[in-house]
């Protein structure tokens, strides 16, 4: 079952275009990473699923519940922690997570429970009494959070947020994050690309308003011009290894370079999702020659990244 | 809901979400120190104008204390700056901060949002006027002081007559209900709180004047609309204890009028964003 599917969304601001005409789905249980540079349209998408900033074309629906048509439905379903996480500095944590949870329509007992529940999750409990204002950047980071999780809602959407943790922070978000996958479907956007890789288990790459990609990591990966890259150093003559790999069928072009030290650098560039180290190794040692170094390029998603939204 | 929500008490009442803004947006006058300073002012300039009341009811007037603490310059002076004090912040400050994004994207409706805030500024407004009933009970200590310790048996000015209170109060409660309005509309165009003060302010000021146009021009065609609209003359009917009900219409519609703009702008900033 989808979980989000955005229809057609446009979005324009006055003649600029920050949106265009983008459509995606997300089903129940996925964590989705929207990756693009600044200003490529990832928080007004996501300002868009919302329902904060209303589409200027096309709609979007959550756990089916269209966000125009029925707003409030929508946003009962709905976790949702802004950029740079905006909070009402003059209250305490405790004050400002018991509103949000009376907002979200909790009642009764179930606010303390609640509250409970998400100050426990986001290891606030130090901090429940302490004036907002006061606070640092990890930890408001952590009070939007446990904001989002109030009302345990189906979806969350979250807008960056690991921006301006430290490492150690950032690793206890992440583990986080990747416990509330088990009963949430999560939408989040970072610059942070191994973050990704690391707990995404989709990714939609956006630029320029468009979606580029949208798959799994592993996937995108796998086409790359990048994959199947190997890059060789033996001590010998190039000129012979290199017309006998190149006659070798998966591979496309090969590039030596004399290194300071005597010893032969070779890029061995193939077809995506081969590899040649086993024949090129072969063909070597078959010249006697000995061989130092010999790696297969694994594409990361920073390399998906640049290959999608550069612009040169 | 669904299985996992099961546990979880939800209500989905549009009063309990309107309770919860309202609470939160009074808490935010009284939890930090510009509700106290506001008021603390409000009492000062009160027990200033009190001062030259007492001065004009030396000479036997036949009208209650109310009426002299309404009637009068200095009133206007304090009462026209109440209003952008307390509701520059309601939408302004949220909006800078962010957290309008917040509340707009919780399961609230536009509406509840300017009625819980509308409701907050109103109420603490009310509270401003409520030191002034203290006045007859302090007299009337003042009566008993003088009494032990002079022998004299003084007449109070300042009593408790119903007459005397309840038009003044009324009226009070009538405009406030219309500024308070008028000043959230204002905090709702601007993210500064500046902006939207000087905005009300202004607006304020040319309503004021407004009731004073036969004033400067005399009687002409039009003029019952300026008397219509004159606050002026409306504090002053009602502090001598003629209730009339054009004010009321005036009052209500009117703030109603704003406060269903107010909701229009809000949604339509988000629009433009």
């Amino acid at each position: 079952m989808s979980m989000v599917t955005a229809d057609h969304l446009h979005k324009t601001f006055g003649r600029f275009t920050a949106v265009k005409d983008v459509t995606f789905s997300i089903d129940k249980g996925e964590i989705v990473g929207f990756l693009g540079p600044n200003g490529a349209g990832k928080t007004t998408t996501m300002k868009m699923l919302t329902g904060y900033l209303p589409p200027t074309a096309g709609t979007a629906s959550i756990a089916g519940c269209d966000i125009i048509d029925k707003p409030l439905e929508a946003r009962r379903h709905l976790g949702y922690m802004p950029e740079n996480v905006p909070l009402y500095d003059d209250l305490r944590v405790l004050e400002y997570l018991e509103y949000r949870a009376r907002l979200k329509g909790i009642c009764g007992k179930s606010v303390r429970k609640q509250l409970g529940e998400v100050i426990d999750k986001c290891g606030l409990e130090p901090k429940r009494k302490n004036l907002i204002s006061t606070l640092s950047k990890g930890y408001r980071q952590r009070v939007g959070l446990a904001d989002a999780l109030l009302g345990n809602p189906d979806l969350l959407i979250l807008d960056e947020p690991t921006n301006g943790l430290d490492p150690n922070q950032i690793r206890q978000i992440r583990e986080l994050i990747r416990a509330l996958a088990e009963n949430h479907t999560v939408i989040l956007s970072t610059h942070i690309l191994s973050e990704v890789e690391m707990i995404c288990n989709k990714v939609i790459i956006i630029d320029q308003g468009e979606i580029k990609a949208a798959d799994t990591p592993e996937n995108l990966t796998r086409g790359l011009r990048t994959a199947g890259r190997v890059s060789i150093e033996f001590k010998g003559d190039a000129t012979p290894i290199v017309s006998e790999l190149e006659a070798f069928e998966p591979v496309k072009k090969v590039i030596t370079e004399e290194l300071e030290d005597g010893w032969t650098g070779m890029l061995v560039r193939a077809e995506p999702g081969t590899d040649t180290r086993e024949k090129a190794a072969a063909i070597i040692s078959a010249h006697g020659y000995p061989v130092r170094h010999i790696y297969r390029q694994i594409p990361s998603l920073e390399d998906v990244f640049v290959e999608m939204t550069r612009h040169d | 809901m669904e299985n996992k929500n099961d546990s979880i008490e939800r209500t989905t009442s549009y009063f309990a979400t309107l309770w919860t803004i309202f609470c939160k947006e009074f808490r935010g006058y009284l939890g930090v120190p510009f509700g106290w300073v506001l008021l603390g002012c409000t009492m000062a300039l009160q027990g200033f104008i009190l001062q030259a009341v007492l001065q004009i009811m030396t000479h036997a007037t036949g009208n209650g204390v109310m009426y002299h603490m309404l009637d009068n310059m200095n009133f206007w002076f304090y009462f026209i700056f109440i209003f952008p004090l307390i509701t520059m912040r309601c939408f302004a400050e949220e909006e800078r901060q962010g957290t309008l994004e917040g509340l707009l994207t919780a399961p609230v409706t536009t509406t509840q949002i300017v009625l819980g805030k509308y409701f907050a500024a109103y109420s603490f407004y009310l509270l401003l006027w409520l030191p002034m009933l203290l006045y007859p009970l302090v007299s009337r200590i003042g009566n008993y002081y003088t009494e032990i310790r002079y022998g004299i048996q003084p007449d109070s000015a300042i009593t408790y007559m119903l007459a005397d209170w309840v038009g003044p109060y009324l009226i009070l409660a009538l405009s406030g209900a219309f500024f308070i309005a008028l000043g959230i509309l204002c905090s709702a165009l601007s993210r500064s709180q500046i902006i939207a003060a000087i905005l009300s302010t202004c607006l304020m000021i040319m309503y004021y004047f407004m009731g004073r146009v036969t004033e400067l021009w005399g009687e002409f065609p039009a003029a019952p609309i300026f008397h219509y609209l004159s606050s002026t003359e409306q504090i002053k009917s009602f502090a001598s204890g003629v209730i009339d009900t054009r004010p009321f219409v005036l009052y209500i519609s009117l703030a109603i009028f704003t406060l269903a703009l107010t909701k229009r702008l809000v949604d339509y900033r988000r629009w433009t964003r």
